[in-house]
């Protein structure tokens, strides 16, 4: 096997590496802090929000991201545009942000759901007989009990949408394996690039995933 | 200071109180009993409004529980309420435990705050443990935490739900003693509890409650003297022989 070309095409794949990385670690920041509203939202004693909620995260639970990936490609600019009043293009990279944060909100929901359920009655109770009020029981006594028991979850779902990242190269959007594909394919030489970038996404995924089981174990003592 | 009015409460279908009707005057401290599902706790949760009630009303320091116009995370920061399961907040530290909601409810400064949380912590005889985390302590000295938590807050009255019934025997009069102590010194005090010998030591009255209803509500005396109910009899009898 030869590496020259692979040295070669080196700060392009790193470049794409770190839109990879950008685009998950915005849309996990994003997907968790939508997705705990959300959460709350279902868990009210509002019928009509906790419905919305329900509705919001059943839909987008039931389509492929691809789908969610390519419409918001085509959709969120327009929005966008709208809300600003501005015509300027704001490009792939913020619509497949978009699509990510509101595909995987829906997925994180669900987790911050069963965690807050996880935490009993009485902690609330407590809470509200010290006179903290709803956001301050939630935000203060609630929440961080209940991501601390939700971090592996959380993580776990988080490794999926890494690989799920690569999904962009439907609207183009040079990414780790985007960059992987064109650099192969200019220098003929496909299959070992794709073959690298294989290679590359298994030690992270399958990495971080141990890293993951053990910090799950080390909560569960 | 806490009136209670004509309570009712359904679950549903299912009357969990019947037209309760108590009163608990300042420094007095009223015990409440009566067989598991009786409603002890529900009541007890009705007077902060834990527990929203159906018809009635209870009356803490002249403000209504029930209406809906009452700011109820102010009332309750001025009632203190101790739980069966301690309630610690379990990711805090112990300090933290009795610092947040005086910083966060009452505005208090943090310095302040956590100098009060030792002294409180001091008085129950704990300080040695302030670093440490809920976890770390046995169930006694998390149960006398709790009730350092809740007078930090300078409460007009406090509530105890069953304080003692999730302890191990050798813990039981620790806390107790903790709580002998708060009536000696004149803290209004409303206490579901079967601690008969507490109930003899520092209640003023008695209430025995029974499917819902307040069926017994006599000054201690009476009712270890002659308690007019059989119910409240035949309960006696049994957690006496204990
Ligand atoms: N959320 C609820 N929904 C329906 N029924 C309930 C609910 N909470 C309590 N109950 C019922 O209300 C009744 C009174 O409950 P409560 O907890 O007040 O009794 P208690 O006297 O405190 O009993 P214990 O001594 O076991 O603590 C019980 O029959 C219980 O099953
Ligand atoms: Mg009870």
């Amino acid at each position: 096997m030869d590496f020259s070309s692979l040295v070669t095409a080196m700060p392009g794949l790193v470049s794409g590496m770190m839109l990879t990385l950008k685009l998950l670690v915005l849309a996990i920041v994003g997907g968790v802090a939508l997705g705990t509203l959300l959460a709350l939202a279902r868990l009210s004693h509002n019928k009509l929000l906790s419905n919305l909620a329900g509705f919001y995260v059943n839909y987008f639970r039931s389509i492929p991201l691809l789908l969610v990936i390519t419409w918001f490609y085509f959709v969120v600019p327009f929005i966008i545009g709208w809300l600003t009043g501005t015509n300027e293009p704001i490009g792939a990279f913020y619509s497949c942000l978009v699509a990510f944060m509101m595909f995987e909100a829906a997925y994180y929901c669900e987790i911050v759901r069963a965690g807050i359920q996880s935490i009993s009655r009485g902690q609330v109770n407590a809470a509200y007989a010290l006179g903290m009020t709803y956001s301050q029981t939630m935000r203060l006594v609630i929440l961080p009990q209940a991501f601390r028991k939700m971090t592996p979850l959380l993580l776990q779902q988080s490794i999926i949408l890494f690989q799920d990242t690569s999904l962009v190269y439907a609207v183009g959007l040079m990414d780790f394996l985007n960059s992987a594909r064109s650099a192969g394919d200019i220098v003929g030489e496909l299959h070992q690039f794709l073959l690298f970038a294989g290679l590359v996404y298994f030690i992270i995924s399958f990495g971080a995933s141990t890293l993951v089981k053990r910090l799950q174990k080390r909560l569960t003592v | 200071m806490i009136s209670i009015k004509n309570v009712s409460k359904w679950y549903g279908d299912f009357q969990v109180l019947t037209d309760c009707t108590t009163e608990v005057s300042k420094g007095e401290v009223v015990v409440v009993c009566g067989p598991s599902g009786s409603g002890k706790s529900t009541l007890i949760k009705c007077v902060n409004g834990l527990e929203p009630f159906q018809s009635g009303d209870i009356i803490v320091d002249g403000i209504s529980v029930g209406s809906p116009k009452t700011d109820l995370p102010k009332l309750r920061s001025r009632v203190g309420m101790v739980f069966q399961h301690f309630e610690l907040f379990p990711h805090l530290s112990i300090t933290d435990n009795l610092a947040l909601a005086q910083i966060k409810v009452l505005g208090r400064k943090e310095d302040e705050a956590k100098k009060k949380g030792l002294a409180l912590l001091d008085r129950v005889g704990l300080s040695a443990h302030a670093a440490k985390f809920p976890g770390q302590l046995s169930g006694g000295q998390q149960q006398r935490v709790a009730i350092a938590r809740a007078l930090a807050m300078d409460p007009i009255a406090m509530l105890f739900d069953e304080p003692t019934s999730a302890l191990d025997p050798e813990m039981i009069n620790e806390v107790l003693d903790v709580m002998v102590q708060l009536a000696h010194e004149g803290m209004t005090m409303m206490c579901v509890t079967h601690e008969m010998g507490f109930a003899r030591k520092v209640a003023n009255r008695v209430i025995f409650m029974d499917k819902g209803a307040i069926v017994e509500d006599a000054n201690k005396d009476e009712f270890f003297g002659s308690p007019r109910s059989e119910r409240a009899q035949a309960f006696l009898s049994k957690i006496l022989q204990h």
